[in-house]
């Protein structure tokens, strides 16, 4: 028995493991628990650049939406096969988590960080705001109502209410005026580690003012007032004033910080795209000297063939998208001087007071798109001659003018494009050949949320007037 | 565990038969095995309550009576008995069978060696031989149709891995594979494939680390199927054990020796590789003049000449018709230095497809065994030499492993046992798997050009040792535009592996009285292994790659265990036991792979990257976790007839928080009766029932509790990403119930044995990542959620229609059929997604659904079950995903013949399946593509060709029914590979996802073996003891299937995904011979 009592000694010896020491075995020693907040806001960044700018067919096909470009072989997405190609799925989950919550996480480790001082602090968190603002306004603009309230709540949520998109709205303006004015400019904000605008707190400053005007154009035709306010804010605030305060990311070009367009368009080996016909023939009419900005002259001087929107279109044989946005390290422009000037030129001509007319921001406008894409100021000023260009004789009322130039001045910026479709019905857009399904006004839904989170996406399908292609968002309503 | 025999027989005695009265005398005689070798340690019992144990020649001497009835029992073998006459010497042959056996000794958990007739549930045990006559890289495949409720599938790929699934899936997202004890030491059996190889987005599948284990090691192999049986490995074991016993040291006169040499050819089952069309050659459709169409046939571009140039770009079939008369400039005239340079060539079909890649493969197999004992002791050394040379060009296997088994009695009291195994395995050139480049059937089954001949792809590469594919860009820019020249990915881009690993154990017996001893037990399990891929400069897509992966994974278990073995009186028998056990996981990993491409082509080193290597080309992973767990088990025995065994044990883990509970408990009781104790003298020689009911308790795997942060790389400082499957710290153990019976009975001289089980097993509270609505911020969560309920039956039966003293056919056939049902899913889920695949489908868990079914649009039928067409001819699709598959088969079972003739013997397997579904991303594909010989090139109901445009009466009626009922009438154009026309593939607004499903029923002809043993006469005057050939078949023939153009079986790997094929790697077929010596 002594031999036995000895095992159960050396059984228990063996045994005497804490359940401290087991629970110390569960923390990762290689991956972090906690970072600063600038590595997530720069993780954020990067990923919402990424996805707005790529033409990974499985990520952003916004360009095809709006008819800038056109598929050579395979056409599932330029005729709008959302459905099928898991489109919403993909959008809505990198917004959600690998922007919005990465961002909302960044804010927490903001107020914990003893090191930062108070005006830093508000600075930072500010900062976060706004580019929270712009991401919930981009997920707004793509699917109408949305979780927003009960979202980004962890395991304490799983199935989040979806927010009436209105509502939404008149909180996203609220957030912008109160985190633009928070900002001190004389203050310190991300410094060195701010991917856009490298600690400038003013350029931050007017970024907020510039992401008022986006929001507020955009429900001049449902909230004229609430539009004129947020308008006005935005311009007493002090919106972009140059390109240079472009929100911007200058893409170092060594992976994985490249132009997104060079993975696509270049590394790949790949010839998906060609110009859609919807823009060069627009062009063409125009006489647009843009045309060697935006694409080769592959088929010879001045010769530019569009691909028949919707239809497999060889690469061979039609224009081809620019050299100059296939460089590995071609910068990222979002929010810009130029959108802004068409913002204000559309706000002008909807009778607000913005400290200029229609005409007089339409030409800065167009002005502004001619420098961004390096063409001359003589160039500019021949085009706005012409009377097809020219404010007061160009074509249509004073949506399709400033429509069609706005459009073509979004080239590059497909979801900008898409928003000035929708909520100005200018330029006229082609139904793709192959199925001759109608542009999408929005997104349907993902695919996930019917599976996932069918309660509320069922409330929010019938609220906004069904789940599909066709229905128009909120503000989308002439 | 040899040692418990003995005791073993003194609870357990085999009763068959009456006795008669007559005189007492010693009978003596010899017991030997298949190989005529002496067995040690068999008991020989007679019905008058004599015992005997064999010495290490097989010999025994014992007192009986004339008429009585003498059984003969060992280890692993199956029990034989024979009546006393008049004579006084009988010799008694035990033959290892591969059929279910009743009776007989059997290793259970634990090691522990159990008389099988006193278990209260279910197990299997298979013969060595079974697993070793077909030589084999992975020992599981042999297993494929032999086990009742065991179900193997192999990915098919050289040296994959296979699917080990007992009793169905019980887990929805974790581990769901047997686990595999050799020697008591658990084996760690991860592929540690990617995430992107389980769900078909492309990797190698580096196949399941238990296919390091040795065919031709294994003495039997004993397959333990519900909870109760398995309850005692704890957590471990329940999703079954495969408990294999390895060859040990045979009580001879000297060194024993065995050769064992066997070789195989491979070829590619025609059955399971595509048909191609050889009617219409490269391109999607006819070009416009402005895209380069020629003007005299728009499928060609213009070249020098006014040429015809062939459209290399396009990957696919739906171009100009062949015909021998069209001089076409193809992509052979591209290239300078290649014999057609700048020529055109006739416009025909291919000469050499892509079949031709499929070349033989060979595998020599080579063991060399010695073995040897004394009274104290005895040894086994083993050194095995497998060698594949695979079916692709470039790839092969090597393993060699070499093993030893021995045991020494140190003291009466003490006896040392110890096994190592030492195991090196070496690949290269595995193929790619999935939707990617490096699997050449991506492009052989999806995207293809049926003018393009293989040699002269070959050709091309080996002239040049560039990549020159079929598919360049253009006539200006040979570049290839989406797929490289299979050689090229061969011969360039080809990956290699290899695996050092150590296994064994140590233990010591301490025999404290007749009843009670004490074991300890050290065992090990230790790998490190090496993972190198490459692209070379030049490759489609890519600048060039290196990665490097390198890993070290191990698993230590320490036991110590108390056992009691005791006649309590003459009628109640104890054995029971009490232990402790301690496990210990490590791994340590570190993934490297270059930034940016190679600055110097053709040098494969991370140094070598264009660009500095940061968080984003780097990855580490490293964590400990610790399981104890304390058990234990009684088992009483009443009257040699009733049986009951009761365990408990508990465990405690590091994975889970002990601020929640890291501790669980999990009983199981168990019983049987052995009625045909109570039937002596009629047709039932035996008959048993059984039930039990067993609980267990599992935990997670490590760091399934706190968020970590992914660290990105470096953009003006530091980025971060928050990880989009969150954990949980408050995760608390999930629990296993199971209750199962059972009948086992054998009647009319043993001549008819069965043997039939159902079981129902409730999992609940499973730790599951959960999918949930990513506006949660996360895509999935941890949480203890999911119940699911799997219940089955599983039966086999022996029937053995004639023995002679020369002649036997014995037929065995198994069964099993498990019905599965997720019951619960976490609070406002009904379905939680494994995988979303290529396609559009997606295969997951919905309540009330069985696990693992596939989601994707389907077909709309009217309620005759008619699909239904729109307007334009089209079937109409779902408007949202539905149910359109699901990968659990309906039931399975194996027909086993063996025949023998004096010293030949045959034997084929039979095996089926009956149900389940596959969905196919390969005719998704390709039959929009138009590479297949099938409907997509055939004549339609007018006679014209379908892809004839619908001006010049091509199209298609599709079968079918319009909306307003009437039947299809509407002809659908079909003369274009891109969608604009094409009903087939996989375009917006065609064809139903649910098209590409198909039944995955299939009854194969799996095994023959044809053995002849050299007659023992032949070889009395030599050295050679023992001498038998072998003539094998595998994977013969597969009789029926429903799958078109590859094996119903074929997958992506090992894992939760299952029921999903791309660029499926066909079946090969495998003919070999082998050749066993003794000396």
């Amino acid at each position: 028995m002594k031999k036995i009592l000895l095992g159960l000694v050396t059984v228990f010896a063996l045994n005497s493991c804490t359940d401290e020491d087991y629970d110390n075995l569960n923390h990762d020693p290689r991956n972090p628990e906690v970072v600063p907040a600038s590595f997530l806001v720069t993780g954020g960044n990067t990923s919402y650049f990424y996805r707005m700018i790529s033409t990974n067919v499985n990520q952003n096909i916004f360009r095809l939406v709006s008819q800038y470009w056109n598929e050579t072989e395979y056409t599932q997405e330029t005729n709008y096969d959302l459905e099928g190609r898991q489109i919403s799925d993909s959008f809505w989950n990198e917004i959600n988590m690998n922007v919005l919550y990465d961002l909302s996480e960044a804010s927490k480790m903001v107020d914990t960080d003893v090191n930062l001082s108070e005006a830093q602090k508000i600075n930072q968190k500010a900062i976060i705001d706004l580019l929270q603002v712009q991401a919930w306004q981009t997920l707004v603009d793509t699917f109408g109502d949305i979780p927003y309230s009960e979202s980004l709540q962890g395991k304490d949520n799983l199935n989040p209410k979806y927010d009436d998109a209105k509502t939404i709205y008149e909180d996203l303006i609220r957030r912008a005026i109160e985190s633009t004015n928070k900002i001190n400019a004389t203050e310190g904000g991300f410094g060195g580690a701010d991917i856009i605008y490298n600690g400038d707190m003013s350029k931050w400053k007017k970024f907020g003012a510039s992401l008022q005007l986006k929001l507020g154009i955009q429900l001049s035709d449902v909230d004229a007032s609430l539009a004129q306010s947020t308008i006005t804010s935005a311009v007493n605030s002090g919106v972009f004033t140059s390109q240079a305060d472009n929100f911007t990311i200058v893409y170092p070009g060594a992976e994985p910080y490249t132009n997104p367009l060079w993975i696509d368009l270049i590394k790949s080996g790949r010839n998906d795209f060609v110009a859609a016909n919807t823009i060069v023939d627009k062009m063409n009419s125009l006489n647009d000297p843009r045309r060697v900005k935006f694409f080769k002259e592959n088929l010879g001087t001045g010769v530019f063939v569009g691909g028949e929107y919707g239809r497999a279109t060889a690469f061979a044989g039609h224009t081809q998208i620019s050299a100059t946005l296939e460089d590995i390290s071609y910068p990222g422009t979002l929010l810009d001087y130029t959108e802004v000037q068409f913002m204000l030129a559309e706000a002008a001509a909807r009778g607000f007071a913005v400290g200029g007319t229609a005409e007089s921001f339409y030409n800065a406008g167009i002005k502004a798109s001619f420098e961004f894409w390096g063409n001359t100021t003589a160039e500019a000023d021949a085009y706005l001659a012409q009377p097809t260009v020219a404010y007061a004789t160009a074509a249509g009322d004073w949506k399709q003018k400033i429509g069609n130039q706005f459009w073509l001045a979004m080239y590059n910026k497909g979801f900008e494009g898409w928003n000035v479709w929708r909520r100005l019905d200018a330029p006229t857009l082609n139904l793709p050949q192959a199925t001759q399904n109608p542009v999408p006004t929005r997104y349907t839904y993902p695919i996930r949320e019917r599976n996932l989170n069918k309660v509320n996406y069922d409330q929010a399908s019938s609220a906004i007037g069904g789940d599909k292609q066709t229905t128009k968002l909120f503000w989308d309503v002439n | 565990m040899r040692r418990n025999l003995k005791n073993l027989f003194v609870l357990g005695g085999l009763l068959l038969g009456s006795s008669l009265y007559a005189q007492e005398k010693t009978v003596t005689g010899k017991v030997t095995d298949s190989y005529g070798l002496g067995v040690s340690d068999a008991v020989v019992k007679t019905t008058s309550g004599q015992e005997a144990i064999t010495d290490e020649d097989g010999n025994f001497s014992i007192q009986a009576k004339q008429g009585d009835l003498v059984s003969v029992e060992a280890i692993g073998l199956p029990s034989q008995s024979f009546t006393v006459g008049a004579g006084s010497e009988y010799n008694v042959s035990l033959k290892p069978t591969e059929t279910v056996e009743l009776e007989g000794a059997v290793v259970t958990a634990l090691g522990i060696t159990r008389d099988k007739k006193s278990l209260g549930y279910a197990t299997q045990q298979v013969a060595g031989e079974t697993v070793s006559a077909v030589p084999l890289s992975n020992f599981a495949d042999a297993l494929s149709g032999e086990v009742a409720g065991l179900d193997i599938k192999s990915s098919g790929t050289m040296g994959g891995s296979s699917n080990m699934i007992i009793r169905g899936f019980s887990s929805i997202t974790g581990n769901n594979q047997a686990l595999v004890v050799v020697d008591g030491t658990p084996i760690n059996n991860g592929t540690y494939n990617t995430g992107d190889q389980t769900t078909g987005r492309g990797g190698f599948d580096y196949g399941n680390a238990a296919s390091d284990i040795n065919p031709n090691d294994i003495e039997t192999l004993n397959v333990l199927k519900g909870a109760a049986a398995t309850a005692l490995y704890g957590s471990r074991g329940q999703n079954g054990v495969i408990m294999i016993t390895t060859k040990r040291g045979k009580k001879n006169k000297g060194i024993g020796v065995e050769f064992n040499s066997a070789i195989t050819v491979g070829t590619a089952d025609k059955s399971t590789l595509p048909r191609y069309q050889k009617k219409y050659g490269a391109g999607y459709r006819p070009l416009t003049v402005r895209e380069g169409g020629h003007p005299d046939n728009p499928y060609f571009t213009v070249g020098p000449g006014n040429s015809f140039v062939a459209q290399f770009g396009a990957d696919a079939s739906y171009g100009a018709a062949f015909d021998p008369n069209l001089m076409v400039r193809q992509w052979n005239s591209l290239f300078e230095g290649l014999p057609n340079y700048g020529r055109a060539t006739p416009w025909v079909a291919a000469k050499n497809d892509p079949n031709s890649i499929w070349g033989t493969s060979t595998t020599y197999v080579n063991t060399a065994s010695f073995s040897g004992s004394n009274e104290d002791g005895g040894f086994r050394v083993s050194f095995t030499n497998n060698l594949t040379d695979g079916n692709l060009a470039n790839s092969e296997l090597k393993r060699n492993t070499l093993s030893f088994g021995g045991d020494y009695k140190l003291t009466d009291k003490l006896k040392a046992t110890a096994n190592i195994i030492y195991t090196n395995n070496k690949g290269r050139g595995r193929v790619g798997t999935g939707y990617d480049g490096l699997n050449p059937m991506q492009s052989f089954r999806q995207w293809w050009q049926t003018n393009v001949d293989l040699k002269e792809q070959e050709q091309a590469y080996f002239l040049t040792r560039r990549n020159i594919s079929w598919n360049a860009t253009s006539l200006t820019n040979t570049t290839p535009q989406y797929t490289d020249n299979y050689y090229w990915t061969r011969y360039e881009n080809y990956q290699n592996d290899s695996r050092d690993r150590y296994t064994g154990n140590a233990s010591l017996d301490y025999k404290i009285n007749d009843w009670l001893s004490l074991t300890g037990r050290y065992s090990f399990d230790n790998y490190d292994e090496l993972r190198e891929g490459r692209i070379a400069v030049g490759s489609a897509g890519s600048l060039g790659e290196y990665m490097y992966f390198k890993q070290s994974v191990s698993e230590n278990n320490y036991d110590v265990m108390l056992n009691v073995n005791k006649q309590l009186t003459d009628n109640i028998s104890l054995d029971a036991n009490a232990g402790w056990n301690l496990r210990v996981e490590k791994i340590d990993r570190f993934i490297g792979t270059t930034n940016g491409g190679l600055l110097i082509p053709g040098l494969y080193s991370l140094s070598n990257s264009a660009n500095g290597l940061t968080a984003a080309n780097i990855s580490q992973f490293t964590g400990t976790k610790k399981v104890d767990g304390m058990y234990a088990r009684a088992s009483l025995g009443f009257y040699n007839m009733f049986y009951l065994d009761g365990s408990i044990r508990t465990d405690r883990s590091s994975a889970l928080w002990s601020g929640q509970q890291n501790r669980y408990w999990y009983p199981s009781v168990s019983g049987s009766f052995v009625f045909s104790e109570l039937m002596k003298g009629s047709f039932i020689n035996f008959g048993k029932v059984r039930a039990n009911y067993a609980q267990v308790g599992n935990d997670t795997d490590m760091y399934n509790l706190y968020n970590v942060y992914t660290l990105n790389a470096p953009f003006n400082g530091g980025s971060a990403t928050n990880p989009s499957q969150f954990k949980n710290q408050l995760l608390k153990p999930e629990n296993m119930t199971e209750y199962e019976f059972g009948l086992e009975m054998a009647m009319f001289k043993n001549r008819v044995t069965f043997d039939v089980s159902y079981y129902n097993r409730k999992t609940t509270d499973l730790i599951t990542p959960v999918d949930v609505s990513s506006s949660s911020g996360a895509s999935s969560i941890f949480l203890n959620a999911g119940d699911m309920v799997n219940k089955g039956i599983e039966a086999s039966l022996t029937v053995i229609p004639v023995k002679s003293e020369d002649f036997t056919w014995r037929l065995g056939f198994n069964f099993a059929r498990n019905r599965n049902e997720v019951t619960k899913l976490a609070e406002g889920v009904d379905y939680l997604q494994l995988a979303s695949l290529q396609g559009g489908i997606s295969i997951g868990a919905q309540v009330g659904e069985a696990y693992g079914i596939i989601r994707g649009t389907g077909f709309v039928y009217d309620d005759n079950g008619n699909k239904v067409v729109g307007d334009n001819g089209q079937y109409l699709a779902s408007a949202t995903t539905t149910k359109i598959g699901n990968m659990n088969p309906d039931w399975t079972g194996g027909v086993k013949n063996t025949i023998s003739y004096k010293n030949l013997s045959l034997s084929f397997l039979i095996d089926f399946q009956k149900g389940g579904d596959v969905f196919s991303l390969d005719t998704f594909y390709g039959y929009a593509t138009g590479l297949y010989d099938n409907f997509t090139t055939g004549l339609n109901d007018l006679g014209n060709p379908v892809r004839n445009t619908l001006a010049n009466g091509g199209g298609v009626i599709l079968p079918g029914v319009k909306q307003d009922g009437t039947p299809n009438d509407v002809r659908v154009d079909a003369s274009n590979g891109n969608g604009q026309g094409n009903p087939w593939g996989y375009l917006s607004g065609t064809s139903p996802r649910q098209a590409h499903v198909y039944d995955a029923s299939f009854v194969k002809l799996r095994n023959v073996t044809l053995t002849y043993d050299l007659p023992q006469k032949f070889l009395d005057n030599t050295f050679i003891k023992k001498l038998s050939v072998s003539a094998v078949g595998r994977n013969l023939w597969i009789i029926h299937k429903n799958v078109p153009f590859s094996d119903p079986e074929a997958g992506l790997s090992a894992g939760n995904v299952q029921g999903y094929q791309s660029g499926a790697h066909p079946t090969i077929r495998e003919i070999g011979a082998s050749l066993k010596v003794q000396f």
